[in-house]
């Protein structure tokens, strides 16, 4: 063994990077590379554990012990994990291209789950390893000495190349296997999938769904959804890269028939009713499905994985699963854990071959997307204690770290998604998302996402609306216009008092935009039922708003949510605003995490045994607060302080001359 | 070692308020403890009794609630006087039947020259209480208070959906604001709130829990009115530290045990003496609630329930 002497300079070159740099003898290599800047993967941060930290050393010796991590094969070909190798001679050291790979997509994720890049709000530690892989092979053809069948050509090739056994087959890839593996001379492509598994002992069983011709390994998509109950968000991945190629939302198809769970279950009981209202889903996932692969030029054929967050209710009728005993007591889902379906008897517009996944539920109203967004977010890999929150037509709330959780839902209502909004919309081009409000002459200022000329109003829009509206003094505390304003801008119309926030020359719809009583109420009372519930969850577990390091937010609500604004409504509690942060879509975050990681899949059956639900419909305290937080910002003033301080600042509107007397 | 009563800690006090003018103006309000705890604070004022005068004849008055008023029913000014010197009346609340859009539906000039007239005519303080039909209200309450202007008439009852008009009128004129919420301690928080955005000053508001008789959900209005005392008291919400008052005798009077004759069902007993009974123990549960001013009918039941406030405030 060769002794390690300090103080001796030695060089390290790391390709593909051509990055130099200058290391003390003994120095660690993973610390050299980042010291120098060059992304490695080090999912266990160095403890030598995870085996994601492989370098090839070209030229020169480093001082290192082999574990499980590296095959003999590996350590011959001079593969070494960085985290367990130290600098002895100069070096000449490639970063193999997975190593490399997971890095990009980590910050390209943290990159999509906040404009500043936190940390703090995304998973991290997992490998890129899809749950679906394509194999490309060359397999020999048979001969008289090598005669075996068919299948135990492909699977013998499978376990040569890629060191994988144990692998099923299905019995469709088996009855076209002699013609795919003769079209192109046996070179075939064959996709694999796997499953969760339950703990890490468990062995994982790869299956081989599909078998192409020729090398199709390029076109490797998959696709991931949140199936929300008042809005369908879908994303086209590229598994190769670990991108999203294309990302579409539309209404859920199933509006039309009722706007809430509840209803929609409901529904379900007439004949024929489960049936119709899950091909309305299905009709609205084949029509995003349709827009993604035009926008992204993919093939349909090239799609080989579906992965789906929703709400309980939302999966079953997905899966065409009665969902009668959700809304019974004792509210008993049919099972949390799905296993994989074919998703073309679904009706979903995708090859035979496609599995579509669910992500796994807690209770009966704490369905897969909030293990979904809880996964996505990264809240259960922390020792933070985190208020986690999902705003959409049920507000989904979870409090706890890595050690505990506990989660509750409460009734929303569509308003966040721009439903029952007289002129809400999703949160796509041509929605007012930003506004003020010139104090003097009470005359909007504007801002649409897409930049476009306004179509209506979507969910973040109308918090900022409110929130302006009630700070220059246009709206009371309890929501109602005040009438006394000399402005134009508040009239009477066909749903009571309303301001105009876009008059029709100017409008996309050529009519006028504006914002009613009736719509600030229903803000209201979904903001209500949100933060009710994270104070009646944060008081049964005997924690105050203010214990809080980090609040999560999740929402397909808009492409951002202005914090302070929505303190100024009483959404959220009024802790420091740098606490907050927004991931957008935590429930297509989690979807799409899970379908670049395997370890994704696993953890998120981890979070869903870990979470324990509580009912707020059960809970004496819940309607009291509820009612104390139908105001703006709340009835408990001294719970806003400063709200209520920029509040009193306005003047009477009742003072000296103004009175109509 | 020598017993002591164990004390709740106030940190708190109801605000005081005026209600009236000239000599016989009264103040309620300023405790310092929950009602009759006398051993843990202060009442400085001891809780008011207003006998109710419609102002247009009853016409479904039990025969033991008319009895009392025989002769002066058909004029509220006579009928205020009775109430006043014969039954040592120390406040009025005139009732506005007549206005009720569903009943005679009398204009708002009509009816506010009626509170005129009484107002003149008494010197203690007069209640002025509308049909909660909130359209109608604002216009007659509105009437009411400019035509008795500087009067500190306790008008009401002011809802959410009628604070704006009725409560400009009570700042403008300067009369006490009845702010008036179904049941909900929440609720009560909020109209306070609202009302003191408009600019109604806190000395010019009272609370209005809307109270129901024994039998129709008393316990219910307790538990509301004992958090709001609570709140206030214990808990330092300004927002909740006004006097009470509950409009009691309306809601007695109405209901079926008190309305059904000894002899339709002789079980029940004397018609009279229930009626009274009824009215007085629902009285004195709100009392013990915290209510600062009760509004009353039977004077053998004010009687009963003056008996118990010199009881429970005796040295």
């Amino acid at each position: 063994m060769i002794k390690a002497s300090p103080n001796k300079k030695l060089k390290v070159h790391f390709d593909p990077d051509n990055i130099d740099i200058i290391v003390e003898e003994g120095e660690n290599l993973l610390k050299a590379a980042i010291s120098a800047g060059v992304h490695i993967t080090a999912s266990c941060g160095g403890a030598g554990t995870c085996g994601t930290c492989k370098v090839l050393i070209k030229k020169g010796e480093v001082e290192s012990t082999r574990t499980e991590k590296l095959s003999l094969d590996e350590w011959q070909q001079g593969l070494r994990q960085a985290c367990q190798s130290k600098v002895i001679t100069d070096l000449v050291v490639s970063v193999p291209v997975e190593s490399r790979l997971e890095t990009e997509v980590l910050s390209q994720e943290m990159k999509m789950v906040s404009a500043a890049g936190e940390a703090e709000a995304l998973a991290t530690g997992w490998g890129f390893n899809p749950p679906l892989s394509k194999l490309h092979l060359k397999l020999p053809q048979p001969s008289s000495k090598d005669n075996i069948s068919d299948l135990s050509r492909l699977l013998r090739g499978i376990k040569q190349r890629y060191h994988l056994s144990n692998i099923s087959v299905e019995f469709e890839v088996v009855k076209r296997l002699p013609h795919t593996l003769r079209k192109n001379n046996f070179k075939v492509t064959a996709t694999t999938l796997v499953t969760a598994i339950k703990t890490k002992l468990d062995k994982r069983r790869p299956t081989i769904i599909n078998i192409e011709p020729g090398d199709t390994s390029s076109k490797h998509y998959s696709l991931a959804f949140d199936i929300g109950t008042t809005t369908v968000c879908g994303q086209l991945l590229d598994l190769n890269r670990g991108r999203v190629l294309a990302e579409g939302v539309a209404y859920n198809g199933q509006i039309s028939y009722g706007q809430d769970v509840i209803t929609r279950i409901a529904y379900c009981q007439k004949p024929g009713g489960l049936k119709e209202l899950q091909q309305a889903v299905v009709s609205t996932i084949n029509g995003i499905i349709e827009k993604l692969l035009n926008q992204a030029k993919v093939s349909l054929k090239h799609i080989g994985h579906i992965n789906v967050a929703g709400n309980t209710t939302m999966t079953q009728i997905l899966l065409a699963l009665e969902p009668k005993y959700l809304r019974l007591a004792p509210y008993t889902p049919i099972a949390n854990f799905i296993p994989p379906v074919k998703a073309k008897t679904l009706g979903i517009k995708v090859g035979e071959q496609v599995h579509l996944f669910t992500f796994p539920s807690v209770a009966s109203y704490v369905g897969g997307d909030i293990v979904s967004g809880i996964l996505g977010s990264g809240v259960y890999q922390r020792k933070k204690l985190t208020l986690f929150a999902d705003i959409g037509t049920n507000g989904e709330i979870v409090i706890g770290n890595s050690d505990w959780m506990v989660t509750a839902s409460c009734s929303a209502g569509p308003a966040f998604e721009g439903g029952g909004i007289k002129h809400g919309m999703v949160a796509s081009s041509g929605a007012i998302e930003g506004f003020e409000i010139n104090p003097e002459n009470l005359k909007p200022v504007i801002y649409t996402i897409g930049g476009e000329k306004p179509r209506g109003i979507c969910g973040s829009g109308l918090i900022n609306i409110v929130a302006g509206l009630l700070e220059a003094g246009v709206i009371s505390q309890n929501g109602k216009f005040n009438t006394d304003l000399s402005t134009k801008r508040i009239r009477r119309g066909g749903d009571g008092y309303e301001y105009v926030l876009c008059l029709a020359g100017e409008s996309q719809t050529g009519k006028d935009i504006v914002v009613t009583e009736v719509d600030i109420d229903n803000l209201i009372r979904a903001k209500a039922a949100v933060y009710a519930g994270c104070q009646t969850l944060s008081r049964s577990v005997s924690i105050s708003c203010h214990d809080f390091e980090q609040v999560i937010i999740a929402g397909a609500f808009g492409s951002n949510i202005d914090i302070e604004r929505s303190i100024t409504i009483g959404l959220f509690p009024e802790i420091p605003a740098d606490r907050f942060i927004f991931i957008g879509n935590g429930s297509l975050l989690g979807a799409r995490l899970a379908s670049y990681s395997t370890d994704m899949l696993d953890d998120a059956r981890r979070i869903a045994r870990m979470m324990t639900n509580f009912e707020l419909s059960e809970n004496v305290d819940f309607m009291n607060n509820y009612v104390a937080a139908l105001f703006l910002p709340h009835t408990d003033g001294d719970a806003f302080p400063q709200v209520s301080q920029r509040l009193k600042k306005l003047p009477p509107r009742h003072r000296g001359k103004e009175l109509a007397f | 070692m020598a017993f002591e009563v164990p004390k709740t800690a106030y940190s708190g006090k109801l605000r005081q308020i005026k209600l009236g003018s000239g000599d016989k103006a009264l103040t309620v309000g300023g405790e310092t403890s929950y009602s009759f705890h006398l051993f843990e604070g202060e009442m400085p004022n001891l809780p008011k009794i207003a006998m109710e005068v419609w102002d247009s004849p009853p016409e479904e008055w039990p025969q033991a609630a008319l009895e009392p008023f025989l002769g002066v029913t058909e004029d509220p000014v006579l009928w205020a006087k009775k109430c006043i010197d014969d039954y040592g009346a120390e406040m009025i609340a005139l009732e506005l039947i007549s206005t009720d859009p569903n009943g005679l539906n009398r204009g708002a000039e009509e009816a506010a020259e009626v509170v005129k007239k009484v107002v003149e005519a008494i010197s203690v303080p007069l209640i002025v209480w509308g049909t909660a039909n909130q359209d109608k209200d604002s216009e007659v309450l509105s009437k009411v208070a400019e035509l008795c202007q500087g009067k500190n008439l306790i008008l009401g009852p002011i809802e959410e959906g009628d604070h704006k008009k009725i409560g400009a009128s009570a700042i403008g004129y300067h009369h006490t604001a009845i702010a008036s919420t179904p049941i909900d301690i929440n609720l009560a928080k909020q109209l306070n709130i609202l009302l003191g955005n408009l600019g109604v000053p806190d000395e010019q508001i009272i609370i209005d829990p809307t109270v129901s008789g024994i039998g129709y959900g008393i316990e219910y209005v307790y538990s509301v009115m004992e958090r709001i005392r609570m709140a206030s008291l214990t808990q330092q919400d300004e927002k909740l530290q006004f006097p009470v008052i509950c409009n009691i005798s309306k809601e007695v009077w109405k209901t079926k045990e008190v309305r059904i004759p000894e002899s339709e069902d002789p079980s029940l007993g004397d018609a009279r003496k229930r009626g009274i009974l009824m009215e007085a123990m629902s009285a004195m549960v709100l009392l013990l609630a915290g209510a600062d001013v009760l509004v009353m009918r039977h004077p053998e039941a004010i009687k009963l329930v003056r008996g118990m406030i010199t009881d429970l405030t005796a040295a």
